[in-house]
């Protein structure tokens, strides 16, 4: 199954997936219209000492969000594989079960609501790309099989090889 | 001080002094956000920023060169972008020196007809500057004055084809030979910065090679006019430093006077302030607020102006509280009762810390404004004696209004000041020889100007200490100036004491002659009078500057005075050491030719480091190559 | 095959689904003594504040039984298991065939053995029925009390509260959430849930109940709760939050292992052959402390159930245990999760990293030993919850990265940058 995969090395911090992903999950679908919202983004720019990593929801197999979710509302799609709990018919209750469960911290409170929610990344409902791929400048994501990602960096690495050769 | 390259601490710690660690801790109490949260916030910061490779100039932007865009919408290069965005950085720069310049001369004028509090306090100086650019220097002091400023005012506004007076008459003539083959001896600042800003449009001067001689253009202009012309008025005006003692840190903050901040470059209305302070009328109004007296405490480079001047027009200036970066946390003691902000470096953060105190900000320049201080008492020579009593009145006031959530750092060091070429030969007793046969011999290998801002990307002042103690240690003789100079105050290394962490011959050098092994020339304007210093000393060699061992750092540089200044470095041929890695990185050819190629030009070029212990291993190894291209290498005794 | 599975919660619902998704042809059927479509009890509070009514506590869509062939026996409980025959005896008599059993039957409300107190006059917070017959005492109630000042007990207060209703909490440790807070985090809380105007007393026990002075005819007069103290509380409605016991009772005469709860080993399985047991009925290992024994949490219950169905589906699935003790609560204002050892000290050995800003309502405890995470309490900030849950449960060794797991800019990205 195609997942959202990252080349570290290539992100500068940039901010654009940030954007991205947060104006395709606002209602103006832009950048400065979802800075206006406060549409909150589900993909994560963190840090290690000022220098940029990404961290992205994994769509896990056994995904332990889906374990923990009290509410039922956390599923995993068997069709598209995407994790969500949104757009079910059971309502997330906010208990933050998955935020305690999800070993990315991908998972955040949005108290944008009525009641506050559990909020992660939907993988733009099954548009590909998601919003985060489409929009990065450095070539640092991408949305394909891991296999084909794989394959992808070791002919990089191989040609780091050659060329000092 | 802390070594914050190795520290593990779990709570993280920012500053290489213990009293803002602590206040640090004090402002997290109070859920008070500071300069260190907001560094955090931001990270991780963007890259392409960072590599100067954003262009925001026009509607179409912004513009980044990406791996899916190699130019902008224009068709910018990431040269053109990188080149472009330095030139902005530059003329911000020059601008702001400008500016300053401008106020001193101004004061100068009215000062000889009479109008202000102060008095012409070096005639010598007048004199003899007056006759070097061939004025009539027998008149009277205050007709000889009002000329010189007269002269200083013009040469700011003529033509950018019209050569600096100041660079002909001043800049060693090797220097002048090669600044006129690169065809880059300035006109007057302030038309290189029209034309500055004229080049550095959309779509005018897209030639990153011309923009980047443009850059060394306005440095120059910058070096002669705001650095070299500034400091020489304000030594006729202010008088020329003298070697005195002080002391520094938040420690010195006295809990029972009424206490102003004098912060920023500007040292006029400071000084008018300083001096009314002390009069029997001030002194009353203020006992009878329940204060024991006044006190006016520096911050920033005007406290180094103030510090260094107190054997002529700054006495009783009561120490120097810190560098830029400590400003809200001056406030967060809960005993400053009025800042007085004139330009440069009074950030938005510090608003936010008075906000939570009694403290009073007052804007005391008409360029600074700062959203939610309503308060201006902008400067003007003729009503400055007006002005000052009523700030001292307002800070009288305020002392009525403070809290009593009152905490102070006990810290607190002695610091000696006031080194400038005149109290040096003063101190060597006369001549530079004393000094020049000590670097001859290898007592002192060298000297490094170690200058420039204060920052927290590693550490608040840690890589300017860290570097400053590794190159003492190897017997290189290191002048700060600028916020640099606070670092080291804070620290006890402008003490003669300190020579003790010095190698073997500067610290016998040292002791000799009783001076620290780190000499505080002052501000950043007296980055100038380093300038004149390595004339000094390059001429009395013989030498092109750029052959002296000698060397720059400004390792923890901020803004745009500070850019200016490192190209002004590199233009005069001096290695030019930077501890944050500076917006070029983007584009090869500009970093090329800033690191590596420049050095054919004007024998200076740029050294990016960021971990302090290399860079200072690198600039000894640079004065060691020196040394041996000169002659005058000695055997390596210890390291 | 002929998979049985007694429980319609979590463990039983998960395992149902899994074998399902495993096996297309099994037969499966879920049997329980409450007649509800398959729902969370941990929404309980949420019944009772009104937030939800009983369809918005379903855990599954309404065709999910259908949809999964799944046969079910709701209504219908299981009062006994002839383990010889494979079959499950229900009250009305019938037996069930099984090829593989899955007990899944849970826990029920401890009621403590406390003088004066009658069965009826105390309710538990366990089911539905349980939470509509709060419902119906609270509309003639003015005053309600708590005995149990523990996760449940809480929440059932403060939902009360929102109802109208003078709430008091009688909690006999000194201070709540006492199994799993610290005095700081707990008074946090504690703080943030009197705002709420809940009342709370701590190092209290319920040493007598009276009933009215008429019995039972006066319904207004309520009962009289007289705590250790020798302070005393009028109760309209008392509520018993002072823990569960595992339901082994049906399973009890067939000589299965049982401790505290159903014995299994690392598949699931009990000490009897074809017969399986997950959730809360269950002791497992937690591998914080490293021993076996009850972990009634939802998470786990959800594990437990999947790895039970994959062994009962003949796939060799080795549960390796998970944190026993992990949970989230957010009453009012202030998210807080505990996980694992996080009542640790340094007297008893462990390295105790703390971060503690009032000013920020931030308070963060780290519980380690030999630079592995063992427990954490996080209140105000709980992002991160999830990466250091998962150093705990790994047992990883952060040494490299240890100054940074305080910081706020710590993230799973540390654990990236450091295990290369």
């Amino acid at each position: 199954m195609k997942e959202i995969l990252v080349d570290f090395e290539k992100c500068n911090g940039c901010l654009m997936c940030v954007q991205a992903c947060a104006a395709e999950h606002s209602l103006s679908k832009t950048i400065p219209g979802a800075l206006a919202e406060g549409t909150p983004a589900r993909i994560f720019l963190q840090h290690v000492k000022g220098s940029p990593v990404p961290i992205v929801c994994r769509h896990c197999e056994e995904a332990p969000c889906v374990d923990s979710c009290m509410s039922g509302a956390m599923k995993k799609d068997p069709v598209t594989g995407i994790v969500t709990n949104e757009g079910n018919d059971q309502e997330c209750a906010g208990c933050w079960m998955c935020i305690m469960s999800c070993p990315y911290g991908v998972i955040i409170q949005d108290h944008r609501g009525k009641t506050a929610k559990a909020l992660k990344c939907d993988r733009c409902q099954g548009k590909e790309p998601p919003a985060c791929v489409a929009s990065c400048p450095n070539n640092a994501l991408f949305f394909m099989e891991p296999e084909e990602f794989s394959e992808i960096r070791r002919r990089q690495e191989a040609k780091k090889i050659l060329v000092v050769s | 001080m802390k070594d914050c390259q190795s520290c593990s601490s779990a709570t993280g710690c920012y500053s290489a002094h213990d009293s803002i660690n602590e206040m640090y801790e004090r402002t997290t109490d109070m859920g008070l956000r500071t300069i260190f949260d907001r560094h955090e916030d931001q990270q991780p910061q963007c890259g392409f920023g960072m590599t100067g490779v954003c262009c925001q100039l026009c509607s179409h932007g912004p513009c980044r060169v990406t791996a899916k865009a190699s130019r902008g919408i224009c068709g910018a290069t990431a040269d053109t972008i990188v080149a472009r965005n330095l030139v902005r950085l530059a003329s911000h720069g020059a601008a702001a020196y400008s500016h300053h310049l401008e106020e001193i001369a101004k004061t100068i004028k009215a000062t000889a007809a009479g109008k202000t509090p102060f008095k012409i306090a070096d005639e010598g100086k007048l004199r003899e500057i007056a006759g070097v650019v061939g004025l009539d220097n027998t008149k009277p002091a205050n007709e000889l004055a009002t000329e010189l400023a007269d002269v200083i005012l013009s040469e700011m506004r003529k033509g950018s084809d019209e050569p600096l007076a100041l660079v002909k008459l001043f800049a060693p003539a090797t220097r002048l030979e090669a600044w006129e083959k690169l065809g880059v001896v300035p006109g007057g600042v302030l038309s290189e910065v029209r034309d500055a800003m004229t080049k550095s449009m959309t779509s005018i001067n897209t030639d990153p090679v011309d923009l980047l001689l443009t850059s060394v253009r306005l440095s120059l202009a910058t070096g002669y006019m705001g650095l070299i012309g500034t400091i020489t008025l304000q030594d006729i005006l202010l008088g020329t430093p003298q070697i005195t003692k002080s002391e520094a840190d938040l420690g010195i903050i006295n809990t029972e006077t009424v206490n102003i901040v004098a912060h920023g470059h500007v040292p006029l209305v400071a000084t008018a302030v300083l001096q009314a302070s002390q009069s029997e009328e001030m002194q009353e109004l203020a006992k009878a607020a329940g204060a024991t007296g006044i006190k006016v405490y520096g911050s920033m480079c005007t406290g180094q102006e103030l510090m260094q001047r107190q054997e002529t027009t700054a006495g009783g200036f009561a120490g120097q509280l810190g560098n830029w970066l400590i400003q809200e946390y001056i406030v967060a003691t809960g005993a400053a009762d009025l800042v007085m902000m004139d330009m440069n470096c009074s950030t938005p953060g510090l608003k936010t810390a008075a906000d939570r105190f009694h403290t009073k900000l007052v804007s005391v320049d008409r360029v600074v404004r700062m959203e939610g201080v309503t308060d201006h008492i902008d400067y003007e020579p003729e009503k400055i004696a007006e002005q000052a009593k009523e700030l001292i009145t307002m800070a009288i006031e305020a002392f009525k209004h403070r809290g009593t959530d009152i905490v102070i750092p006990t810290h607190k060091s002695a610091a000696v000041g006031g080194f400038s070429v005149e109290s040096i030969l003063g101190a060597l007793g006369g001549n530079l020889d004393p000094l020049l046969d000590a670097v001859k011999q290898g007592a002192i290998k060298g000297i490094v100007a170690v200058v420039g801002c204060t920052n927290t990307r590693n550490g608040h002042d840690s890589q300017g200490l860290t570097i400053m103690k590794e190159l003492i240690k190897n017997d290189i003789l290191v002048i700060t100036a600028g916020c640099m100079s606070s670092a080291a105050q804070i620290d006890a290394l402008m003490l003669p004491e300190a020579a003790e962490q010095a190698g073997a011959g500067l610290q016998a050098v040292c002791k000799a002659l009783g001076v620290p092994p780190v000499l505080n020339f002052g501000s950043c304007v007296d980055i100038g009078r380093i300038g004149v210093a390595v004339t000094a000393i390059a001429n009395a060699l013989g030498v092109d500057p750029s052959q002296l061992p000698v060397a720059v750092s400004a390792p923890e540089y901020l803004e745009q005075k500070a850019v200016a200044d490192g190209i002004f470095a590199v233009a005069f041929g001096l290695l030019t050491h930077l501890g944050p890695v500076p917006p070029v990185t983007g584009s090869p050819l500009v970093t090329k030719i800033l690191t590596q190629d420049i050095e054919s030009l004007t024998g200076g070029r740029v050294l990016v480091e960021e971990d302090p212990q290399k860079a200072a291993q690198a600039i000894i190894g640079h004065i060691e190559a020196k040394r041996r291209a000169l002659g005058i290498e000695q055997p390596v005794l210890t390291r | 095959m002929n998979h049985v599975i007694i429980g319609n919660s979590a463990a039983g619902v998960t395992a149902a689904e899994t074998l399902r998704m495993l096996d297309d042809q099994a037969q499966i059927t879920i049997i329980s003594d409450e007649k509800e479509h398959a729902y969370s009890r941990c929404l309980l509070p949420d019944f009772l504040s009104g937030e939800r009514d009983s369809k918005s506590l379903r855990i599954r869509d309404l065709n999910f039984y259908s949809q999964n062939r799944i046969n079910t026996e709701l209504g219908q409980k299981v009062v006994s298991v002839d383990h010889e025959q494979h079959q499950v005896v229900l009250e009305d008599g019938r037996r069930l065939q099984y090829d593989k059993l899955l007990v899944a039957s849970g826990a029920s409300p401890f009621i403590p053995p406390i003088p004066g107190l009658q069965t009826e006059d105390a309710f538990g917070l366990r089911t539905i029925d349980d939470a509509n017959r709060i419902l119906e005492a609270a509309k003639s109630s003015r005053n309600a009390v708590i005995v149990g000042g523990g996760f449940i007990g809480l929440e059932a207060a403060y939902a009360l509260r929102s109802r109208g209703l003078d709430v008091t909490v009688v909690e006999m440790a000194p201070q709540i959430l006492a199994l799993q807070f610290d005095e700081k985090s707990a008074g946090i809380l504690a703080d943030d849930i009197r705002q709420a105007g809940v009342n709370l007393i701590t190092g209290a026990g319920v040493k007598e109940i009276e009933g009215p002075a008429f019995p039972g005819k006066l319904r207004s007069a309520g009962k009289k709760v007289i705590l250790s103290s020798g302070d005393s509380l009028q109760a309209d409605l008392l509520i018993m939050a002072a823990g569960t016991s595992a339901n082994v009772a049906l399973v009890r005469d067939t000589g299965i292992k049982i401790n505290r709860g159903i014995m299994v080993d690392s598949r699931m399985r009990t000490s009897l052959p074809d017969i399986f047991a997950a959730g809360d009925v269950v002791e497992t290992l937690d591998v914080v402390s490293g021993s076996i024994g009850l972990t009634p949490i939802w998470p786990n219950a959800v594990v437990q159930g999947r790895y039970a169905a994959h062994n009962m589906a003949g796939n060799d699935k080795k549960y390796s245990g998970m944190i026993g003790l992990k949970n989230a609560v957010e009453f009012r204002a202030v998210p807080a999760i505990a996980m694992g050892a996080s009542r640790g000290t340094e007297e008893e050995g462990y390295e105790v990293l703390t971060l503690d800003q009032p000013a920020y309502q931030l308070y963060k405890k780290l519980i380690l030993r030999d630079n592995r995470l063992q427990g954490m309490i996080l209140v105000g900030d709980i992002k991160q919850a999830g990466v250091l849950g998962a150093l705990i449960r790994n047992k990883t060794d952060v040494s490299a990265y240890k100054n940074c797991l305080l910081q706020p800019s710590f993230s799973y990205a540390d654990i990236l940058r450091h295990s290369a």
